[in-house]
């Protein structure tokens, strides 16, 4: 048990409980399932983004272009969709667009030797015109319904979306704990030159990272598609602080080398439980970056001034 | 005399006009202990470097059983048999024991087309390794960055041994170690000699040379100048071989 919930982690389960008991104690509609819920369906997309840049933090990079590429992917999807193409073919093209611009991220960034931060930072700039530019300034709106049908009808009691998102979070912890990709991209993570000196092809786990990120970034399109039907002109600006929030949070190193999926999900739940429960107790939701923001940056001090041995147990990441 | 594992015959290197190893002959024997002495900047390094395949000899050959070889990196090396161990030992901190150990080249086996790692065998056979060498990790799971330097080294030598190396070159690994790691270490070298391995033994410390090596080769300004067996010689002339206070090495400055 200490190994599946680590000092972080149990810290970051705390949190989410003391979070929802004060919530609670505050607004009455906190606790309802219905607002329940809401948090987890709110959580779905963020959840997704923040696992691949919990690998590409592992991996010693970042990507602050992911909530840029979920933008153009859910465009793909959504024109796709208002075409008439069939709703699972659609679907699926949300991932395929996000590995494609993965490749894009990853290329720049491995074979233009460029930091990961300036490289998707550029990125950013290009993919964001390129969404102004398809856009027109108009939102894309009155997507029919078809996806939404296709995720949210329960199979058997169950809806597909949930089976999806499980299925993504297994396929992402089978790939970094069960094959040699996970040692290869947290040995890059830790230093990529001891990594080529022990035979690893660094560049080729460099352009599989982001690829895979990319798909994850993408996959959340299709649900965002399915959840709102719509695609605003501010799409995925909040995405990249908030899924590199939710991963540092749950333990994963902004230096490279270490992280933890489970953590990762706890700092989803906890960084969506604070922005519904604010807004439950009627603060503003302008605020809502600043607390990620505010969250973010006192873990990183606390992970930097950890002097005493008990708040370094408390914030200690896992191995 | 059975043929020697290595042959080196004229082995020269030149970096544009500087020439950092000068037509060096050296054999190097399967289950000996080579010691490579010499200052700092006498050679030691760019030989190891291109026996490591890390630098290509400007001339000379290079024969491994009998047959000639010629390294473009140092995978070619390894997949000879050479497994270089460097000073800064090229090992992830951050990952386990028998993943370092196996970094690369994982035990896998294939469900539809996905490399799933086999952890129980390659855990179980670095225990293997690990117990041959006497050295004292009870888990090979333990994060690498929780081992001392002298148990650094017993992975690194894992690491090695899983290559099936036939040749280990060492690369000063008792540098940084305090005194009972350096026995240790100097245990591993010789076992790892005694299950045939060739071994090649770079070094400053005399003491740690007498104790461990079979024989000794002294570089002196990119030359090989003396080889000496260590039971033909004592430490009191390596050092005077080294330093060039040698009759035989102040005939050999003399001719240059």
């Amino acid at each position: 048990m200490t190994r599946l919930l680590g000092g972080r982690e149990a810290t970051l389960a705390a949190a989410c409980l003391v979070a929802a008991l004060v919530f609670a104690a505050a607004s009455p509609v906190f606790l309802t399932p219905g607002n329940l819920l809401t948090v987890l369906r709110n959580s779905t997309e963020l959840l997704l983004a923040a696992l691949g840049m919990t690998l590409l933090l592992a991996m010693g990079a970042i990507d602050v272009s992911i909530g840029m590429a979920m933008g153009l992917a859910a465009i793909v999807v959504g024109q796709l969709l208002m075409a008439g193409i069939d709703p699972a073919l659609a679907g699926i093209a949300g991932p395929l667009a996000g590995a494609a611009l993965g490749l894009v991220a990853g290329a720049v960034v491995a074979f233009g030797k460029i930091p990961a931060i300036v490289a998707t930072l550029g990125l950013l700039g290009v993919y964001r015109a390129g969404i102004f530019l398809t856009l027109g300034g108009a939102w894309l709106s009155g997507i029919p319904t078809g996806l939404t049908d296709l995720v949210a009808t329960p199979v058997l009691g169950v809806p597909p979306a949930i089976v999806l998102i499980g299925l993504a979070y297994l396929a992402v912890f089978v790939l970094l704990r069960r094959t040699p990709f996970g040692p290869h991209l947290l040995a890059v993570g830790n230093s990529d030159e001891k990594a080529r000196l022990s035979g690893i092809a660094v560049t080729r786990i460099r352009l599989m990272t982001f690829v895979v990120a990319g798909a994850l970034a993408g996959l959340a399109a299709t649900f965002y598609i399915a959840t709102y039907r719509n695609v605003s002109m501010t799409i995925g600006a909040t995405l990249p602080l908030e899924a590199i929030a939710a991963a540092v949070l749950g333990g994963t190193s902004i230096l490279g080398g270490r992280c933890t999926l489970v953590g990762t999900v706890l700092g989803v739940i906890l960084i969506r439980l604070m922005q519904n429960g604010l807004l439950l107790v009627g603060v503003p939701s302008l605020w809502q970056p600043v607390v990620t923001g505010a969250m973010l940056l006192i873990v990183l001090g606390l992970e930097a001034g950890a002097g005493s041995e008990g708040l370094r147990r408390l914030v200690r990441r896992p191995a | 005399m059975p043929t020697p594992l290595l042959e080196a015959r004229g082995l020269t290197k030149r970096f544009g006009a500087l020439t950092a190893l000068s037509g060096v002959d050296l054999d190097v024997n399967a289950g000996e202990v080579l010691a490579l002495l010499g200052d700092n900047g006498a050679g030691k390094s760019t030989f190891i470097k291109v026996l490591a395949g890390a630098h290509a000899p400007t001339e000379g050959t290079l024969t491994i059983g009998g047959t000639p070889v010629a390294f473009a990196s140092p995978q070619d090396a390894a997949n000879v048999g050479i497994a270089t161990i460097f000073q800064e030992l090229a090992l992830s901190e951050n990952l386990s024991i028998a993943e370092n150990v196996f970094l690369g080249r994982e035990i896998v086996r294939r469900v539809a087309g996905v490399p799933f790692l086999r952890r129980r065998e390659m855990k179980d056979v670095v225990g293997r390794l690990l117990d041959e060498l006497d050295a004292h990790i009870s888990d090979p799971d333990a994060p690498v960055g929780s081992l001392s330097g002298g148990q650094r080294q017993a992975v690194a030598i894992c690491r090695a041994l899983y290559l099936d190396a036939r040749l280990v070159i060492m690369d000063e690994p008792t540098a940084a170690l305090a005194v009972a790691e350096t026995r240790k270490v100097l245990d591993l070298t010789r076992r790892l000699a005694d299950r045939g391995c060739a071994v090649l033994l770079i070094s400053h410390n005399i003491a740690d040379v007498f104790e461990v090596s079979d024989r000794m080769a002294v570089f002196r300004r990119g030359r090989k100048v003396a080889e000496r067996r260590r039971d033909a010689t004592d430490p009191e002339e390596i050092v005077s071989l080294i330093t060039g206070a040698h009759p035989d090495v102040r005939a050999l400055d003399k001719q240059q």
